[in-house]
């Protein structure tokens, strides 16, 4: 074979266009996202001196964040509190969504575009708007919450919820499900639809009712979409700050009841009435931020991702 | 096992009528095919019999109990898809055993069951795979399994053969016979494909555009073709049909003109108010040769010449322009091109009236009525 007419790539030659197309997203990715991540997590082995000049600390930060006992305290009721908000996204919001997608994929139903648009809306509205709206319907001097529920006789069970240490993260996590609850709908629905409808009737010929057939038919083939909404739903709740800030202002308030690390990281960073705002003690919280955002999404991609087999339809 | 029964089904969807009245019995253990052309409502009769879809109008009866309202589960029936429709997260063993968990059937009488329709169709050695993991051939076959387990009174296919190769679809044809031989229930099989449907039906039905133009044995269906459209939709390459006028009628015998001008007499009962009519005649490829002698004859030029070993079908076009089909012996050396003159028995002809309905055909020799 001394002359092979299979044409060959030569990489010499093909080099120049590979690297001109991948270069404007590579450059916008490095200068926006990687730059200033790197950036931040040096920041935080600094601490700033008088006058302004940086001072490497080593892992100091870490230590005032994570050891000082005043320090320490609000970081992990930021962590918690967070996490309880993860918890209601989690319990109310998902099982929610999947079984709207699982009512709007049955055949008879009429207004079907209606229903999803509605339920859709409040995603498309501002988180500001939203909490202030929310924040108006249930207050307990003016909101016509308690209104509302007089109409059904309930009015006995309104309290004031957003300002109860109690019950005001439930609430903010709440209000956050209702505006939020369109997007898992919406994913898991368009993976319901992707599932042959031959599959449904084989199922219903065996036998299986309509929650039968969702229970073993539909669900276990919408696992991996459930798991991919689970980790958005992670990752958002982690970064989350809009909604608290909004309604309860940076002080999270009732006594730090809704501070989440978003709060936590804006307090930090910038300061709030009394306490002064610091930079690098901001750059630690982000980064821890960033830490425990990156343990979830390695679980998701190496544990969870692992597990769940995505069938071929 | 059980017998079903239709009476005068209907279906429409909003204003579109998609069956018009359709009546059928199906006896205990028979093997019926629906076929017909794309459209024809082949596939929603089925459906309507698997209660998939709901009846519009009239009454299906499985085992003299009207079953029009009741649930799949409840009608005792089983379906093999087209697609397989096997459940991609569970394995074979779970496939077929699906139906009968749903039944809470025992543990120990559901591993028989589905170990025994696992041996019938040869699946033992698969039952912990998914389906993914399957040749197609093997998927067929756990999609019947999964129907062979629940033990239906009915057995529904729906074009189960389809999706399979050439090869395959032959073998697993004959596959799907054994097991009708070995099970005898009753089984209902749609299929737009007229082989099959001729060698694996007890009775076919032909539906066309919603109405069933003819049921009968293969047979049956083959050399008494009801209406111009089964003469031309069963057997392969299809009937050739050409107009004829009515010249003459006698007691068992009809007098046609062929568009070449030449007269000829053909044994049908015809009543003499069709005398001056233009009739359809009809006549099998099979049944016409150039070395045959018969009362009916065409002359033309061969078009097309198709070899497939043990015949040679020509494609002739006649002088008044319409097209033959006609099959010839295998060593049969006539290129394009050529003259050719292909003559018929009289007997072999079939005459249908305006209207597509055949005409009664009287004293038919073995070769053209044989009925099993």
């Amino acid at each position: 074979m001394a002359h092979s007419t299979r044409p060959m790539t030569d990489w010499r030659k093909a080099k120049l266009p590979v690297f001109a197309f991948l270069a404007p997203a590579t450059i916008i990715y490095t200068v926006f996202m990687i730059y200033p991540l790197l950036d931040s997590i040096r920041l935080s082995f600094y601490t700033s001196v008088s006058g302004g000049d940086l001072t490497f600390v080593g892992l100091d930060n870490y230590r005032t964040i994570l050891g000082d006992p005043g320090w320490s305290a609000t970081f992990w009721n930021a962590f918690w509190n967070n996490m309880k908000f993860f918890a209601v996204h989690m319990l109310v919001q998902n099982p929610i969504g999947i079984a709207l997608a699982a009512v709007l994929s049955l055949p008879q139903l009429k207004l079907r575009n209606t229903y999803r648009t509605l339920i859709f809306m409040p995603t498309m509205l501002s988180v500001v708007v939203v909490g202030f709206i929310w924040q108006l319907i249930l207050s307990p001097v003016w909101g016509v919450g308690p209104e509302i529920l007089d109409i059904f006789g309930l009015k006995s069970l309104f309290g004031p919820w957003l300002g109860k240490e109690g019950s005001a993260l439930i609430t903010l996590a709440l209000i956050s499900v209702w505006q939020w609850v369109g997007i898992p709908m919406m994913l898991i629905y368009a993976a319901l639809l992707a599932i042959p409808e031959d599959l449904v009737d084989a199922a219903v010929v065996d036998g299986a009712s309509h929650f039968e057939v969702f229970l073993h038919i539909k669900l276990p083939l919408v696992l991996p979409t459930i798991a991919m909404v689970s980790i958005l739903t992670f990752v958002s709740n982690f970064n989350a700050f809009d909604l608290i800030y909004s309604v309860k202002g940076a002080l999270a308030g009732p006594n730090f009841s809704t501070d989440i690390m978003g709060t936590l990281f804006y307090r930090t960073f910038f300061g709030y009435q009394l306490q002064l705002g610091s930079p690098t003690l901001g750059a630690t919280v982000a980064s821890l931020m960033f830490i425990i955002i990156l343990v979830g999404v390695l679980f998701y991609l190496f544990v969870v991702q692992r597990r769940l087999s995505r069938y071929q339809l | 096992m059980a017998d079903l029964k239709l009476d005068q089904i209907r279906k429409s969807y909003g204003a579109v009528d998609v069956l018009h009245g359709v009546d059928l019995d199906v006896k205990d253990g028979e093997f019926v095919v629906f076929v017909g052309p794309s459209g024809c409502g082949k596939s929603t009769l089925l459906r309507i019999i698997a209660g998939l879809e709901d009846i519009t109008g009239g009454d299906l009866m499985i085992d003299g109990d009207i079953v029009n309202t009741k649930s799949p589960r409840d009608r005792g029936i089983a379906m093999v898809f087209q697609s397989y429709a096997l459940y991609p997260h569970m394995s074979v063993y779970k496939n077929m055993a699906f139906g009968l968990k749903l039944a809470k059937t025992n543990k120990a009488e559901l591993d028989e069951r589905v170990r025994n329709a696992a041996k019938i169709l040869q699946l033992d050695a698969l039952l912990d795979r998914r389906p993914a993991e399957l040749s197609g051939g093997q998927r067929q076959r756990v999609a019947i399994g999964r129907a062979i387990v629940r033990q239906p009174k009915v057995f529904l296919f729906d074009e189960p053969l389809s999706n399979l190769d050439a090869a395959l679809r032959v073998q697993t044809r004959i596959e799907i016979a054994k097991l009708h031989q070995k099970l005898k229930s009753t089984i209902i099989y749609v299929t737009h494909d007229q082989i099959e449907a001729m060698t694996l039906a007890d009775k076919i039905v032909v539906l066309n555009a919603g109405n069933v133009e003819q049921v009968g044995s293969p047979m049956e269906l083959y050399h008494h073709p009801k209406t111009r459209f089964v003469a031309g939709f069963i057997g392969s390459p299809a009937m050739n049909f050409t107009r004829v006028t009515i010249t003459a009628v006698e007691p068992g015998r009809v007098t046609v003109q062929t568009p070449g001008g030449k007269s000829a007499v053909l044994p049908f009962e015809v009543t003499t108010d069709h005398i001056g009519t233009e009739v359809e005649l009809g006549i099998r490829p099979e049944h016409m040769g150039l070395d045959r002698a018969g009362e009916l004859g065409v002359d033309g030029e061969v078009e097309v010449v198709e070899k497939l070993g043990d015949s040679v079908y020509l494609y002739v076009r006649l002088a008044n322009g319409d097209r033959v089909t006609l099959r010839a012996p295998g060593h049969c050396r006539i290129k394009i091109g050529e003259a050719v003159s292909a003559r018929a028995d009289a007997a072999a002809a079939h005459l249908f009236d305006r209207n597509g309905q055949a005409f009664a055909k009287l004293d038919c020799p073995e070769e053209y009525s044989a009925m099993e």
